[in-house]
């Protein structure tokens, strides 16, 4: 959990660097997120003098639901855990959680930007869920279970090998997903508050010091959860079933790989597209939904 | 035992009563009227508990006066009547707490008649609804059926001001004798081929149906029930008649009456008009998740564009109506045709019954606070209102506690309940193949979207009446309601975080209802399995294993991140806090740069255009040259397609046959005593010959 919550800053900053280089800059340091959340913490806030006390309460509401959720990724071990905790569906919904109250602070302030990026962030999340929970049933069909340790041990040790059609068009579906759950290009852009682009930085405009640590360090970690989520789903490789410092060694070293890979993704594909106006994005994520639907009916047909 | 039936209905009785106390002082009938009426829901959770907590099968028989001739009256309280009775309890508790402060601070010059006529209505509606859960026979509950309506109507009607709301009143008058009619039909094809009224009659009837009788007394009550339940498309009358009605009446309706239809549905389903030893017919439990698919999509879907707070409240009400009825269908389905004895039905059945109880918390809060919100502001459309969070915080919390439980997010009750959907549904699917697997799993998908609207939709809701700033004078002098009131809603949200948090203690109030009419294993014995602390889906076996979670273990995970998250939040250094106004682009902030209701929902009404039909107008009104704007004014609506594509219809089809009739009516007597003669002599023709 700590693991997840430490690297997170990390991933944001390798894709920044990797995207520097792709456009011929140097960029900053990969280390530059830890920077930035060390700055912000020790900063002093300014608040909004009309929001109400549950602005000051959104940011910690928000990182914990969130660092709740990475509780929820197998990162080492597969296998049904020795306490269950949650699934797949409580995964998503704590980032739904997580989300819906970020959304609600947006609205605190009572700026057009707070808003907008509010709006904009529930007309996507409720479009992308639906899509998300296929793309995870295409896989609990086949095992029976949405239990993420027992998904990744049913897939076993030989899963590029054991996937099927299904598997196929439900992975085609996530890389469609993979950029709009994590708040990147083409549905939106990380960068910039600009009003015609931004969807999730709105949200933060009002939040500012400690707070806005937090709610960007919630950030870096859903994007690392997001990432998880994908990896145990499609790539158990490295999961142990056992335990012991090889595996577990193993494990986390084959955990890195897999997110650096997929973050190496989410770079190529935000240095190379264009962002999509926002009507545009239901249409992009139809494609994601046929695909999962197509999965879904190869699994039970 | 029986005493407390005797002590509900009396308490009920007295609080009818205390409508004589009216004319002594408006205030005394309210409070004696509520305060009998919170001692018949208390006696109501007494008998409740007591035959869910007791022995396996006990049905609780209590023989009623004989009023009529022709049929013996009694009530008989078995595991469903009695959860159900529950749930109406639990319910009136809060609305009778709630009810007197309310009806005073909404209305205080309303003057003792009204308060007299409320009161005894009030009364009579709760005494019809836990007369109608514990009904052992066709009279009690036909009788008690149209009281709980009657008084409902009564209290719909009781606030009108401008006649909107004896509009919405004769609407759901008409709807709901629409649907007692068919239920009327229903009830006396079985009463006549038993000869006799009680339900154990009635069962012995219906097992020498034939298939096509069976099929079409199921789908006469689906009708008769669905419409009360608010099923789309017989839904229209609802958000209309719940809005109308004193808030926690509201919350009544919809976090309770709904659900007495849904008893009935149950009530006929599994137990009257169920087979012998066989399963149900393939198109009942198929139409009822359709149905309930469809309720819940639309019904989310309408009620992000309502701006009214309560109408919007009454539209998710239909929405969640549709997530029972996805559970319920389900269990339809499977019940009897798992292979093995599985018990995936079980967890259907389970899955609605907890969203039955789940949703009359949740509702009943949101409508209460919504109450709160309408009795210190007088205003109902939320774009007059905004910044009440700060005015108003008990009110606010809770509502945004309701928010979150609607919405289905972790750690509270809607998430519990919406879970054990899911893994029905996957569960299901995962053992059927073909077309059925694939529309159960797509039904999955649309619960998943319907949550994530649902989620957008309580943004809206709450970040518009409760956050940013006040937007008319209305919100920016609300006070906090009073504390009876806010006592009330508290109730309610409690209910909601035990659920949600350590829904496994729950669990073993649903054995009784689950076990009688599945003839199976108990919910407690199939989801907490795995003790009380963790849900289990209980599919083990074919080579799967059960999903288990433990909402307890994630609240109390969720608790120690938030105390951590909060030391961080108090920042490394000891900077100062200040605060300063919003950044504005440089123009003095108000409040109309909130963003509102209406533009907040607007991207989903763009991308669900074709459902909404979206109709917008601009007028621009310039002086003199186009350049300089004087005023501009907006006026957009979302259209009902079932209000349009099928009741205008109806309304055109009934107006045309009307006229033509009219052509024929001369007025002269003797031509109409020719059509009733005209009309003996074909019936007489008709139905002698055949005899």
């Amino acid at each position: 959990m700590a693991f997840l919550v430490l690297l997170g800053p990390l991933v944001t900053g390798a894709i920044q660097k990797l995207k520097a280089r792709l456009q011929s800059r140097t960029g900053a340091s990969v280390l530059q997120p830890y920077r930035d959340l060390t700055k912000l913490l020790r900063k002093g806030t300014v608040e909004a003098d009309t929001a109400s006390g549950l602005f000051r309460m959104i940011p910690v509401l928000v990182l914990a639901a969130t660092v709740a959720a990475t509780a929820l990724v197998p990162v080492v071990r597969a296998g049904s855990p020795t306490f269950p905790l949650g699934d797949a569906l409580l995964l998503l919904g704590l980032l739904a959680l997580a989300r819906f109250l970020m959304a609600v602070g947006a609205l605190d302030a009572g700026g057009a930007f707070g808003g907008m990026g509010a709006s904009r962030e529930m007309t996507i999340a409720p479009l992308v869920e639906p899509v998300l929970m296929m793309v995870v049933f295409s896989a609990a069909l086949a095992a029976g279970t949405t239990e993420l340790g027992t998904l990744a041990a049913h897939r076993g040790s030989s899963w590029l090998f054991a996937w099927d059609a299904a598997d196929f068009l439900g992975f085609a579906a996530m890389i469609v997903l993979l950029p709009a759950e994590t708040g990147r290009i083409p549905v939106d852009n990380p960068d910039t508050h600009l009003e015609l682009t931004m969807l999730h930085e709105g949200m933060l405009l009002e939040h500012s010091g400690p707070g806005l640590a937090c709610m960007v360090l919630a950030s870096h970690t859903r994007q690392i959860v997001t990432l998880g989520l994908v990896s145990s789903l499609f790539f158990p490789v490295g999961l142990a079933v056992g335990a012991g410092a090889t595996a577990l060694l193993f494990g986390v070293t084959a955990f890195v790989v897999k997110v650096a890979l997929l973050a190496t993704y989410l770079a190529l594909v935000e240095s190379s597209y264009a962002k999509l106006r926002l009507f545009r994005v239901p249409q992009y994520l139809g494609v994601g939904f046929v695909c999962a639907l197509t999965a879904l009916a190869l699994r039970i047909l | 035992m029986t005493v407390g039936l005797g002590m509900m209905a009396g308490c009920y009785g007295v609080g009818a009563l205390g409508a004589l106390l009216a004319p002594l002082s408006g205030r005394l009938a309210l409070r004696v009227g509520h305060l009998a009426g919170l001692g018949g829901a208390v006696a109501g959770i007494g008998v409740a508990l007591s035959v869910l907590g007791g022995a396996p099968g006990m049905v609780l028989r209590q023989p009623l006066p004989d009023l009529f001739p022709f049929a013996r009256m009694s009530l008989a309280v078995d595991g469903l009547s009695a959860f159900f009775l529950l749930v109406v309890s639990l319910v009136a508790v809060a609305a009778t707490i709630y009810g007197p402060a309310y009806l005073q601070a909404h209305a205080p010059d309303a003057g003792a008649t009204r308060a007299g006529v409320q009161v005894v209505s009030l009364n009579l509606f709760l005494g019809g609804m836990a007369l109608l859960c514990c009904a052992g026979d066709a009279l009690t509950f036909l009788l008690a059926w149209e009281g709980m309506t009657l008084a409902s109507y009564v209290l719909v009607v009781s606030e009108d001001e401008d006649g909107t709301n004896a509009q919405a009143g004769l609407l759901y008058m008409v709807m709901a004798h629409g649907g007692t009619a068919l239920l009327f039909v229903a009830f006396l094809t079985l009463t006549e081929r038993a000869g006799a009224f009680d339900f154990d009659a009635l069962r012995a009837a219906a097992a020498g149906l034939d298939p096509a009788g069976r099929n079409t007394l199921f789908f006469l009550v689906l009708l008769g029930f669905g419409t009360k339940a608010g099923v789309v498309p017989l839904h229209v009358w609802l958000p209309r008649a719940h809005p109308a009605a004193p808030s926690h009446v509201s919350a009544l309706m919809s976090g309770v009456m709904l659900k007495v239809a849904i008893y009935g549905l149950l009530r006929f389903a599994f137990d009257l008009l169920a087979p012998v030893a066989a399963p149900l017919p393939v198109g009942w439990g198929w139409t009822v998740l359709v149905a309930g698919t469809v309720s819940a999509v639309l019904g989310v879907l309408y009620a992000l564009q309502q701006h009214d707070l309560k109408r919007l409240l009454a539209f998710h009400s239909v929405e969640n109506i549709g997530i029972i009825l996805m559970g319920a269908g389900l269990a339809m389905i499977l019940w009897r045709r798992e292979a093995g004895g599985g018990v995936l039905a079980t967890v259907a059945l389970t899955a609605a019954l907890l969203h039955t109880v789940n949703h009359a918390a949740f509702k009943g809060l949101l409508f209460l606070a919504a109450g709160s919100v309408l009795c210190r502001t007088h205003v109902r459309n939320m774009e007059e209102l905004g910044g009440l969070a700060r005015r108003m915080p008990w009110t606010a919390g809770l509502f945004l506690l309701g928010a979150v439980a609607i919405s289905a997010l972790p750690p509270l009750n809607g998430f519990v309940s919406e879970w054990l959907t899911f893994q029905a549904l996957l569960g299901a699917a995962s053992r059927s193949h073909g077309p059925a697997g694939l529309g159960i799993v797509f039904a999955a998908a649309m619960l998943a979207l319907t949550g994530g609207l649902a989620a957008a939709c309580f943004v809206k809701a709450f970040g518009v009446t409760f956050l940013g700033r006040p937007r008319s004078a209305h919100a920016e002098h609300a006070r906090e309601a009073p504390v009876s009131m806010i006592l009330g809603m508290v109730w309610l949200g409690a209910l909601c975080v035990f659920l949600g948090v350590a829904p496994g203690y729950a669990m073993r109030f649903l054995d009784r209802p689950t076990a009688s009419l599945l003839h199976g294993p108990g919910a407690s014995a199939v989801v907490t399995a795995h003790g009380p602390l963790v849900l289990a889906t209980g599919l083990t076996g074919a080579g799967t294993e059960a999903t288990t979670i433990s909402m307890t273990a994630i609240s109390v995970l969720l608790v120690v991140l938030i105390a951590l998250a909060w030391l961080l939040r108090r920042g490394l250094g000891h900077a100062p806090r200040r605060c300063a106004p919003t950044w504005t682009c440089g123009m003095s902030p108000s409040a109309r740069f909130d963003y509102t209701a209406t533009a907040f929902a607007k991207p989903l009404r763009m991308v669900f255009a074709a459902l909404y039909r979206p109709r917008r107008s601009v007028i621009v009104e310039s002086a003199g040259t186009p350049y300089v704007v004087r005023r501009i004014r907006y006026a957009g609506e979302v259209v009902d397609l079932a209000e349009t594509q099928i009741y205008r219809r109806v309304e055109v089809g009934v107006t045309r046959l009307a006229q033509s009739i009219r052509r024929r009516s001369s007025g002269r007597i003797h031509v109409y005593i020719g059509f009733v003669l005209g009309t003996l002599f074909v019936a007489l023709l008709f139905f002698g010959v055949r005899r």
